[in-house]
């Protein structure tokens, strides 16, 4: 039960979209855009968000998109993580996405909702970052077309107003050798404690990380670490974790120390994987 | 005038059996149709009126004031309640609980005001706008912190507060209840003890999670009766209860329980029905519908009961074992309600189904600044059976022993006595030795190695044996009324309650049995109504089918003789010389002539009119006999009927590089006394061996310092899921309960009673570190290991 009233909206554009949120903004109606819902309906059921008005994005053709256009997949913000599993355009992402919730969960999950939501695992973006995906986002000045690296630092940095639209990822980074491991304290269904998806390119292991902290990320210098093949590996991975770019979180699913425990594991056989590859 | 009929069947009435026959459930056709109709299916009748609880944000706090203007001031909003204007005292054995906070709250969650609107959401927006002003006090977050002499109280009154059943408060003190066990000399026990062993265990509290939410509408009509719905196990107790507590007279309130979306011992207590109640009376009796939200169901209405235990045991040099010393600290939460009497049920078993001279238990439930506990599948048996039975294997170990051939020669039997020093026999107890051998066949155990490795991956199988005593009152019974229908089907009454464990079914099974008739001429409806339903105590402790057995047994036997008396008018013969069976009665020495129940059902009507006899109605009831109250001493009664024991096993798969760990095989082997409907059986007893083994590897309620619960809903609180169950095998043992119906014996429960115990003792060998705190995580496995070194 939803213990407030709020407006609800279904634009059919990405400009009517925009529009609305800014007229809603005018009028101090504080609107979120809607997807899939799953984050939305959880946290306003708590009374620990309460939204004015809900932009409904689905209705968006642009949205909803999945396929190859000129060498790139192109995939729609509020296609469901269940949608992109069973496609399958690119299996690193489809592993990470059919780790997330459960099935039912991820029949209503999207894509964009998962990376921009404000639950801090956020998984679904991991291959985008290795990828070197490219965002499209629409704002009230129109829409931009952005490198990854430049709008996620830690979380999606939306200029107010703005919704992503889509995401680019070049078709060369589909097929790359990959492993990806989802950590959970017990069990099949759960958040992480590690989740770690790596991608293998040019003899070069690249990860990125969900679970370990606050945020998911991508580090340049873990990366490097990890592939300094002459250091024994057990060194190198104590060296990665000390590059890591925030404290490791303690929460209900585990703690910290036990974190970095399985976080030791994940990259030991997420190497071990990959070089032979 | 020949009235007599051949009933054309020269090899007679074919006796029919219903008992050992899996029989669908009587509302499966509603189930899988989707049209069963549960309590909350009725909250979209007009002009029902809605209430919602606004909880508490601290778990120990005295309540300065509580300002409600803004919440009255919503559109829509007919009343606020609050604990000033119910000040009544609820909970039995020990009444310490006032229904909504009273001057402090004493866990997190507590209700502290009830809002009644015109729409739940209104409802729910006014419970926001519910402000307290809190002086905080500090909390006491476990049993044995709440043990400590310099402990805050949680009860300043304890002295003061009625008790209804046989209950001892420690006024003073955070002792909500202490039973005592005092068997044998501990001295000479000790001094014959070559080995002993002591271990602390400790499981936590957690969740019932049955799927749907406790429920509850409350109306009250002009005439002064009081009609509530309400999802429960216990209408009869809810009756009692509301009559209690707001002087109605008891055949003013009317209950009415449908079909249940399971419980799991979790809507027995009386909690929401005094809500609803009290908001139906302050809109004018109008009728209110109350819904629990999933957080809200977890936190704030009552959970499962935890257990800190510290055993210790000791044992000859040939492995007989000599003295047991016991301390149960239960960790009971802010009020006591049945914690009270789980904390009686786990010294009256705290041995596990061994024999022991020389026992001495102390069992307390303790006050804590935590949801308060209530019944759980098992009734404070799988928590005592975790620390007993992790005692029992390291006993074993320390002796040498197989830690089966440990159980099996120590395992107890008839002319032995049990901790309250009931004398045993082969009716009341059941046999677990031959329990112990099937389970050793099933599980292939002596081609078993305890522990096989390969590579980083470690298999290994953990045993446990189990028994439980319902640990009902001594007066704890129920009744039975047959109608009999001008067809010749009957209609059986009776107040058990379907919770989904196929007791209203197996019920027409044991008449259908006594009345040797078609199960489908036997109907029963779902739906339990105090007011034309025969009383029954409550639908838990697995003694539906022995209770309402018993009773609908004699009302059967009732009914026979009536339809015996009027037959034998109508075929000129005397009622000894008759039968019933197949639809008919029938002359026993020529069984082809008799005459249809039909015929008889509503009277006999003679060819020319003249008419007599009337409508059959069998009644029957039946309560617990020669049970007696423990001497609060020594413990010393007798506290059921009989006990039901079984031999248990898991094998597990451990990864020692992850301590992650897959649960291959959940084994139980049960001493059934009479099987009555084996695929209910065996499905009560999968089902709770899957519940068990969820609990034991991952269910907790987690708790921050200051007593907030951090995981009050599904994201963070786990269960096991489909696809990650094991192998389950289940057999049974069947040696009858003379007392009960066919012989049989409770089982509802018992899958679980073992499962936490198997599988720690599983993980425990296979990790080689000794695992004795719930939840069996593979991070509490790495910690143990990691602490240990």
């Amino acid at each position: 039960m939803i213990p407030f009233d709020f407006e609800y909206y279904k634009p059919s554009s990405v400009h009517m979209a925009v529009e609305l949120f800014q007229l809603l903004q005018n009028q101090g109606k504080k609107p979120v855009y809607y997807a899939g819902g799953t984050e939305i309906i959880t946290w306003a059921r708590t009374n620990s968000i309460q939204p004015g008005a809900v932009i409904n994005l689905n209705s968006i053709p642009e949205c909803s998109v999945m396929g190859i256009q000129k060498d790139k997949l192109v995939i729609g913000a509020c296609v469901t993580l269940s949608a992109l599993s069973e496609a399958n355009p690119f299996p690193l992402l489809s592993q990470t996405a059919q780790g997330v919730a459960d099935q039912t969960a991820r029949n209503k999950i999207t894509l964009g909702g998962n990376i921009c939501g404000k639950i801090y695992y956020r998984e679904a973006v991991l291959p985008l970052l290795l990828a070197n995906s490219r965002m499209i986002i629409a704002g009230i000045h129109g829409i931009r077309e952005v490198s990854i690296h430049q709008v996620f630092l830690q979380q999606l940095r939306l200029e107010n107003g703005e919704f992503l639209v889509q995401t680019f990822t070049d078709q060369y980074y589909l097929s790359l050798p990959f492993v990806h491991y989802k950590k959970r304290q017990i069990g099949n269904v759960g958040y992480p404690l590690v989740t770690v998806a790596a991608l293998k390119q040019d003899n070069q292991i690249h990860t990125a990380y969900s679970g370990v902290c606050s945020f998911p990320f991508r580090s340049i210098e873990i990366d490097q670490v990890l592939n300094s093949s002459s250091i024994p590996l057990a060194a190198r991975i104590e060296q990665a974790i000390s590059k890591l770019p925030g404290s490791i979180i303690h929460n209900t699913e585990g703690s910290a120390p036990y974190r970095k425990f399985v976080l030791k594991q994940t990259m030991a056989d997420t190497i071990h994987i990959l070089e032979r590859r | 005038m020949i009235v007599a009929r051949s009933l054309g069947n020269k090899e007679g009435v074919k006796i029919r059996q219903s008992i050992g026959k899996s029989i669908p459930r009587k509302e499966t056709w509603e189930k899988v149709t989707g049209t069963t109709k549960y309590i909350n299916d009725t909250s979209g009748e007009p002009g029902l009126l809605h209430a919602k609880i606004a909880i508490s944000q601290h778990a120990h706090a005295k309540i300065k004031s509580i300002d409600s203007s803004d919440a009255m001031k919503i559109q829509g909003v007919k009343a606020i309640i609050t604990g000033q204007n119910a000040p009544i005292l609820t909970g039995s054995p020990l009444a310490d609980r006032p229904p909504i906070a009273i001057d402090k709250v004493r866990y997190y969650g507590e209700p502290i005001a009830l809002i009644v609107a015109e729409q739940e959401y209104i409802a729910e927006m006014a419970a926001l706008q519910i402000k307290v002003e809190y002086e905080l006090l500090p909390v006491v977050l476990s049993p044995s912190d709440a043990l400590q002499k310099n402990a805050p109280l949680i009860h300043e009154h304890l002295a003061e507060y009625k008790r209804h059943e046989d209950v001892y408060p420690e006024p003073g003190t955070n002792i909500a209840n202490r039973t005592k066990i005092r068997k044998g000399n501990m001295e000479e026990g000790w001094k014959n003890s070559d080995h002993t062993i002591e271990v602390e265990v400790t499981s936590p509290q957690s969740d019932h999670a049955a799927i749907e939410m406790r429920c509850c509408s409350a109306q009250v009509l002009p005439d002064g009766r009081v009609i509530i719905h309400s999802a429960s196990q216990s209408p009869f107790v809810i009756r009692r209860a509301i009559s209690q507590s707001f002087q109605i007279p008891l055949h003013k309130v009317i209950v009415h329980t449908p079909m249940v979306g399971g419980s799991f011992g979790g809507k027995s207590a009386i909690q929401m029905e005094f809500l609803a109640f009290l908001a139906s009376r302050a809109v004018g009796g109008r009728a209110v519908n109350l819904v629990n939200s999933r957080e809200v169901d977890m936190i704030s209405s009552p959970v499962h009961i935890g257990l800190h235990a510290k055993i210790k045991l000791g044992c000859s040099l040939e492995g007989k074992m000599m003295a047991a010393e016991i301390l149960h600290l239960y960790d009971g939460g802010a009020y006591s309600d049945r914690g009270a009497v789980m904390s009686r049920s786990g010294a009256v078993d705290c041995t596990g189904p061994y024999r022991i001279d020389n026992v001495h238990c102390d069992s307390l439930c303790m006050y804590t600044n935590k949801p308060y506990s209530t019944s759980f599948r098992g009734f404070g048996h799988p928590e005592l059976t975790l620390a007993i039975e992790r005692a029992m294997d390291l006993l074993a170990t320390r002796v040498g022993m197989d830690p089966l051939e440990f159980r099996f020669f120590n395992a107890i039997g008839p002319g032995d006595t049990t901790p309250t020093q009931t004398l045993l026999d082969r009716s009341n107890l059941g046999d677990l030795p031959m329990c112990i051998a099937k389970l050793k066949t099933l599980i292939h155990w002596d081609e078993l190695s305890l522990r096989e490795t390969k590579g980083h991956l470690i298999k290994a199988t953990g045993v446990c044996c189990f028994w439980k005593n319902s640990n009902t009152p001594t007066d704890a019974g129920a009744g039975a009324a047959i109608l009999f229908n001008p067809d010749g089907s009957v209609n059986l009454l009776c107040g058990a309650v379907e919770i989904g464990q196929g007791t209203r079914t197996a019920l027409t099974q044991l008449l259908a049995e006594r009345l040797r008739m078609e199960e489908r001429m036997i109907n029963i409806t779902m739906e339990v109504n105090t007011e034309t339903d025969p009383y029954q105590w409550k639908t838990v402790a697995s003694r539906s089918t022995f209770l309402v057995g018993n009773a609908l047994l004699n009302a059967a036997d009732d009914a026979i003789v009536q339809l015996k008396n009027i037959a034998a008018i109508v075929l000129q013969c005397s009622p000894e010389e008759l039968d019933v069976g197949n639809g008919k009665v029938f002359i026993i020495d020529r069984p082809a002539v008799g005459i249809e129940i039909e015929k008889i059902a509503y009277g006999y009507k003679y060819p020319n009119g003249n008419t007599i006899g009337g409508q059959i109605i069998g009644r029957g009831s039946y309560a617990m006999r020669n049970l007696t109250l423990l001497d609060p001493e020594t413990g010393e009664g007798n506290p059921g009927p009989e006990w039901t024991v079984g031999a248990q096993a898991v094998e597990v798969e451990l990864n020692t590089r992850e301590y992650t760990y897959k649960i291959i095989k959940a084994v139980t082997v049960i001493d059934a006394g009479k099987v009555i409907n084996p695929q209910f059986a065996r499905s009560q007893i999968t089902g709770a061996m899957s519940m068990g083994l969820s609990f034991a590897s991952r269910e907790a309620f987690i708790f921050n310092d200051k007593g907030a619960i951090l995981n009050p809903q599904f994201r963070t609180y786990k269960l096991i899921r489909y696809g990650e169950q094991p192998e389950y095998f289940v057999d049974f043992v069947e040696t009858p309960h003379v007392e009960a119906p066919f012989g049989l014996r409770g089982i509802g429960e018992h899958g679980l009673i073992g499962m936490p115990a198997a599988l720690a003792n599983s993980l425990s060998i296979a990790a080689g570190v000794e695992l004795n705190h719930l939840p069996l995580t593979p991070e509490m496995i790495w910690r143990t290991i990691y602490d240990s070194v």
